[in-house]
């Protein structure tokens, strides 16, 4: 159960942080750590089911939220332009709020908080 | 007259469609008799391609590729009982998160996904071995 769930932390890891050495490997680091610190707890116990619950959202946020920016080079002083690797598992939302959405400061506070 | 003139020149380019298409023939059987000098170079068949059946991976190549990975991982303390049939906790001293992140290199090293429920299963050289060796994607 725990093992599966770090299994899919590292596969998430494996893919937001791809070509990425130094990211990977501290979120390698990271997870490893975190493993480690709760493995003493009872594997039936609820406060466990919790961790295994949380490591799997988090393979979820970094799979699904995480997006990768390398900045064009080449780009000008002025035009700081980033290329994004948007995958196959990123969340994409349909955009959906933004149709209903007249009041401006809301609309404004659903685009930046948005997660992708 | 001019009906006589289309009749040949359509004839004339049907061949010369047909002809196109010989040298595709050609590389199929070497014995045909045409000579290639009468064709231009650019409307040459590139050639045969030969799909063959996958040649697999043999066991030894299988077994060298995983003990390489297992002697380039840190935490195998004493890499002399390093053989065959080692066992990941048994024999290695790796705890159950060093064997998850021993399948995953090896995940990554034959470029396959393990499922979750094979990987679990995965405990031993020999068994990991068995599993790549099963695998028709693995290379």
């Amino acid at each position: 159960m725990a093992l599966e769930a770090y299994r899919h932390v590292l596969r998430s890891a494996r893919i937001a942080f791809q070509g990425d050495t130094r990211l990977l490997s501290a979120a390698k680091v990271e997870a490893r750590l975190n493993f480690n610190n709760n493995r003493s707890l009872p594997a039936d116990s609820d406060e466990a089911q919790q961790k295994i619950i949380e490591a799997q959202e988090v393979a979820r946020i970094l799979r699904q939220n995480v997006v990768q920016g390398e900045r064009v080079t080449g780009a000008g002083k002025e035009e700081q332009r980033y290329q994004l690797r948007i995958h196959d598992e990123t969340e994409r939302g349909d955009n959906e709020s933004i149709k209903k959405g007249t009041n401006l400061a809301s609309a404004g506070g659903a685009c930046c908080g948005g997660a992708t | 007259m001019i009906r006589t003139a289309l009749f040949q020149s359509a004839r004339c380019a049907s061949r010369s469609v047909t002809r196109t298409q010989l040298p595709a023939s050609r590389a199929i059987a070497p014995c045909f008799s045409v000579p290639s000098t009468r064709y231009t170079p650019t409307l040459r068949y590139p050639g045969i391609r030969c799909y063959s059946a996958p040649a697999g991976l043999s066991k030894t190549e299988v077994e060298g590729r995983i003990m390489d990975i297992l002697k380039n991982f840190d935490k195998v303390k004493d890499a002399s009982k390093l053989s065959n049939t080692s066992h990941f906790s048994n024999d290695l001293g790796l705890d159950s998160l060093d064997t998850v992140e021993v399948v995953m290199a090896i995940e990554e090293e034959f470029s396959i996904e393990i499922p979750d429920k094979e990987a679990d299963g995965i405990l031993s050289i020999d068994k990991a071995v068995n599993y790549i060796i099963g695998q028709p994607d693995a290379h």
